[in-house]
């Protein structure tokens, strides 16, 4: 029975280490629970509150964008869209089947959602359909009761009146890339005025269940609407100016108000649908923009730089003048060459202008005159007046992109190619070619500096809601700019003035006309008419003008891209928009005096 | 039975003072967490779990007036029952949430499974209450005991129902243990079982693998498998030392909580009162396992004292892998918390072990 005992006493034994286990699992529990709920409590109080609030923002309106004539340009319209917001995988996938008998969902977009899906966290919604429309809409409306995480939600895109007459000066802005629906200027004003109109974002705090139902609003802080813009533009020219500027191949026109600065036209062709970005563009319809070869996405006003041609000479003769090296008086002779360093020289007319003076040489845009002026003159001298009229930087325009341009100096020289300044660089320069560069929008900077006797003359997009505002002069002399405003009168109305032909009207404009090479030219080839070259050979056609004389209003810059002739092709597109302005100007001083 | 020994039995009614006191209490709770889970409204179903409360009082209330012996004398015979039972259930048994485990009775469903761990105790009870002393030393006096054990853990395994077999094991274990098995063999079984472990990965279901995995790993699929055991353990996490108050748990309130009124019950009550709560309730059931363990102590006949702890076990198991599934601790195999989940048999089973251990301790000086 001894054995017996010793069993009893084992079983004893076994019971109680059967009662420690119990006792030291059940201590087991609780230490993990108190680890759970104390020791992690702060972790798994968030990821609860996370589960149950859901914070959603709340969209501004952008701002919309006036023509100074109160055409609104840029405005805001709704466009649904169809989000499912990510869940299990099985409620997923039976309310994307769900949305398969109302809107076609294409086998490679149901692939990406559900994707999506695996990768984003819990509930956070997944677009579905961007752009609903309203039979899609209506048939969601009818089976919606059996969709669980659906919604169908609203945005606000951008919708742009003429978008292709305003596309660069107004650019586009479209959805956010940080993941937020708001709006955000890419281009143009809807990129440098973005502060203004994008407004402030609001949001509301809503508490949610499990599926995702709404159950109440906790908090809502209201979007802040952006504020409206007013433009200088005035979009009857504009659209008037991007017409005729678009019968040609491609070309830019920009016209400034000289009184103010502002900015009545600024015109790039061929544009682009900014409609078209701002809603859904595939990328087959974007790489066709990039690889178009007339690069409609380039702003050929502002951010295109071309040499200037003969609109230059207007520079170095008023230079000339100030800087005492010819009067008015002073004649050279035009023999139609002119020998430098080694090489010849031609006017553009090889039969020669015969005797000029600096008034005859813009009329007739004699470019031996300026050969010799620039000798006495100097490259120095061009390069300060040339700055002081606004070339080689940005005139300041509210576009984010502008030019500088290049004006070439001695200093730039070395530092660019390590060598000095040779004189018949500066020949070249003189008569606006060469390595000068500039843009339309510093052409008609020029002329707005030189009629507005202020060399503080800026041009600006902004209606600025403070006309009376007095901005400090820079006066420039007087007497030496009468000179050339009477040369450039001649260009437009004297008998053997470049742009007679086009320009002579009862207004009066006074203007200069540039064709500006962009190819060197060889021996036998003077003279063959432009239009038996290719396209991209021909020299480029500018004519920059101001009207109407005597009370000299506005500036008129149209250039025309491998256009031929400034007199023949710029000139003649440039008197329209001058008869178009004249009319315009007639119709609000009719409205003026009531 | 004599009105005498009726009377008798009233009478010590008397002594279950304490059990009384502790069932009470986690009826109380149980009935707080189905209101909770059904966020306060005195619906159809929490009136049918009050329901279900009264017919376990009234089957423990059965059990304890009937007499003793005939849960010795017919051991065998409920054994057999329940067993064949379960393999109707493999044959004809009603598929329930993808798993065979209720079986038809016309007026109402039952599942063996839940009756197969009362069956198996009785069984083991009564098979080492005959076995003398000297005998338990040989291995060949427990190949029946042994074959008892793992018939059914087989079957229930095959339904599949995981937890109960796992539960049916570990009793089963735990009775062979304590009959006095020889130490030696015992722990060299249980190391192999533990080495053939990753086998047993091949029999399981692609769902199983799929809690296991996500066991291991939570992160694996937060949206999927892991999803209830995480939510599970925001809820019970962000519950803090008092809770968010009755009826103010937001993760049972807004469903992000499974299952919050059936194996996720603790969750729903840890998360609106807090680890005092929680722990008064672990504190009850661990009140509950002592009660039936020191039964079996006070108990003088070998059955009823194997019964005490087979039941105590039984217990233990349930509270223990519920509470410890519920907060990540074991993967989700789906056994309910004794007497507060929703749900008839269960509450069943432990309501007659209650009604067993009185009537064994009532019976204790025969």
């Amino acid at each position: 029975m001894l054995h017996n005992d010793d069993t009893k006493k084992e079983i004893q034994l076994r019971i109680k280490i059967v009662l420690s286990m119990v006792l030291l699992m059940m201590g087991l529990l609780v230490y993990y629970l108190y680890f759970l709920q104390v020791d992690c409590h702060h972790k798994y109080a968030m990821l609860s509150e996370k589960n149950r609030i859901r914070l959603s923002p709340l969209l501004p309106k952008r701002g919309r964008i006036f023509t100074a004539d109160g055409k609104v340009i840029a405005s805001n319209k709704y466009k649904y869209t169809l989000t499912l917001e990510s869940c299990a995988e099985n409620v997923f996938l039976e309310n994307v089947n769900l949305l398969e008998t109302c809107i076609p969902i294409e086998e490679d977009e149901k692939k990406e959602i559900l994707n999506t899906r695996k990768k984003v966290p819990r509930y956070t919604p997944i677009v579905v359909k961007d752009g609903l429309s309203w039979d899609e809409y209506a048939k969601l409306s009818l089976i919606f009761y059996k969709l669980n995480h659906v919604s169908i939600d609203y945005i606000y895109v951008r919708e742009y009146a003429m978008p292709l007459e305003f596309s660069h000066v107004i650019g586009y802005a479209t959805k956010s890339d940080n993941g937020l629906q708001i709006l955000m200027g890419k281009t143009g004003i809807e990129l440098s005025k973005n502060e203004e109109l994008i407004g402030e974002i609001g949001n509301i705090k809503t508490e949610i269940n499990a599926a995702g139902r709404k159950m109440r609003v906790l908090n809502e802080v209201a979007p802040v609407n952006g504020n409206d813009v007013v433009l200088t533009l005035n979009a009857d020219l504009q659209k008037y100016a991007y017409d005729l500027i678009s019968q040609e191949k491609a070309g830019a026109c920009v016209v400034l108000d000289i009184s103010n600065g502002g900015v009545i036209a600024l015109v790039s062709a061929p544009g682009f649908d900014t409609n078209l970005i701002a809603s859904k563009i595939n990328q087959d319809q974007w790489n066709s923009m990039l690889s178009d070869p007339l690069l409609p996405l380039m702003n050929r006003a502002v951010v295109g730089t071309y040499p200037p041609g003969s609109i230059f000479k207007i520079v170095v003769a008023f230079a000339a003048l100030c800087e005492g090296v010819i009067t008015p008086r002073d004649v050279v002779y035009c023999s139609g060459e002119i020998a430098q360093d080694n090489g010849v020289f031609h006017c553009w007319n090889r039969h020669g202008h015969g005797r000029v003076n600096v008034c005859d040489a813009l009329c007739m845009s004699c470019d031996c005159f300026f050969f010799e002026t620039s000798k006495k003159l100097g490259i120095d001298k061009i390069v300060e007046y040339a700055e002081k009229f606004g070339f080689g930087k940005k005139t300041g325009l509210e576009l984010s992109n502008e030019s500088m341009g290049l004006l070439p100096s001695k200093k730039w020289k070395l530092l660019r190619y390590g060598s000095s300044w040779k004189p018949y660089e500066t020949l070249i320069t003189s008569i606006g070619q060469g390595a000068l560069l500039a843009t339309l929008l510093q052409t008609a900077t020029m002329l707005g500096k030189l009629y507005a006797g202020d060399y503080n003359f800026a041009p600006t997009l902004i209606k600025s809601k403070d006309e009376s505002a007095i901005k400090e002069r820079n006066p420039i002399n007087a007497k030496h700019a009468t000179t050339i405003k009477d040369a450039l009168y001649q260009v437009c109305n004297a008998w053997n003035g470049t742009a007679v032909g086009s320009c002579k009207t009862n207004y009066g404009i006074s203007g200069k006309t540039g064709s500006s090479q962009v190819r060197k030219i060889k021996t036998g080839e003077a003279g063959i008419g432009q239009k038996k070259f290719p396209w991209h050979l021909r020299d480029h056609a500018f004519f920059a003008g101001v009207a109407p004389h005597g009370n000299p209003r506005y500036v008129v810059a149209v250039f025309i891209e491998h256009g031929g002739g400034g007199a023949s092709v710029a000139a003649p597109i440039a008197r329209k928009i001058f008869d178009k302005l004249m009319e315009i100007d007639q119709k609000s001083l009719e409205i003026v005096p009531k | 039975m004599s009105m005498d020994k009726l009377k008798n039995r009233f009478l010590f009614l008397n002594e279950f003072k304490i059990l009384f006191l502790i069932i009470a209490l986690i009826f109380t709770i149980s009935i707080l967490g189905q209101l909770s889970a059904f966020n306060g409204v005195f619906s159809e179903l929490v009136q049918r779990h009050l329901l279900r409360i009264v017919a376990g009082i009234l089957v423990m209330g059965l059990v304890y007036f009937y007499d003793f012996k005939i849960w010795n004398n017919f051991a065998y015979v409920f054994y057999a029952f329940t067993f064949i039972s379960l393999i109707i259930v493999e044959l004809l048994g009603v598929v329930r949430l993808g798993a065979q485990r209720w079986i038809d009775l016309y007026f109402f469903t039952f599942q063996p499974s839940e009756l197969m761990k009362l069956s198996l105790i009785l069984a083991l009870s009564r098979y080492y209450s005959i076995l003398p002393l000297y005998e338990v030393r040989l291995v060949k006096n427990h190949l029946l005991p042994l074959m008892l054990t793992l018939l059914p853990t087989i079957l229930v395994l095959k339904q599949p129902d995981l937890g109960t077999a796992g539960v049916l094991f570990f009793v089963g274990c735990s009775i062979i243990f304590l009959s006095g098995f020889p130490l030696k063999i015992f722990l060299l079984s249980v190391m192999t079982g533990l080495l053939l472990c990753p086998f047993g990965w091949y029999f399981l279901h692609d769902y199983q693998k799929n809690r296991i995995l996500t066991f291991i790993d939570p992160d694996r699929d937060p949206l999927g498998t892991g999803y209830h055991v995480l939510q599970s353990k925001i809820a019970i996490g962000s519950g803090h030392m008092l809770g968010k108050g009755f009826l103010q748990g937001s993760q049972s309130k807004l469903n992000f909580l499974p299952e919050k009124n059936t194996d996720f019950i603790f969750t729903t009550l840890a998360e609106e009162f807090g680890f005092l709560g929680a722990t008064i309730i672990i504190l009850l059931f661990l009140g509950l396992i002592l009660y039936f363990l020191w039964c079996g102590s006070v108990t003088k006949t070998p059955f009823a004292k194997f019964l005490c702890y087979g039941l105590g076990l039984l217990l233990f198991s349930h509270v223990f892998i519920n509470i410890a599934m519920v907060m990540g601790m074991l993967p989700v195999v789906g056994i309910p918390l004794p007497m507060l989940s929703y749900g008839g048999s269960s509450m069943i089973t432990f309501m007659i072990s209650c009604g067993l251990i009185m009537s064994a301790l009532a019976n204790r000086k025969i």
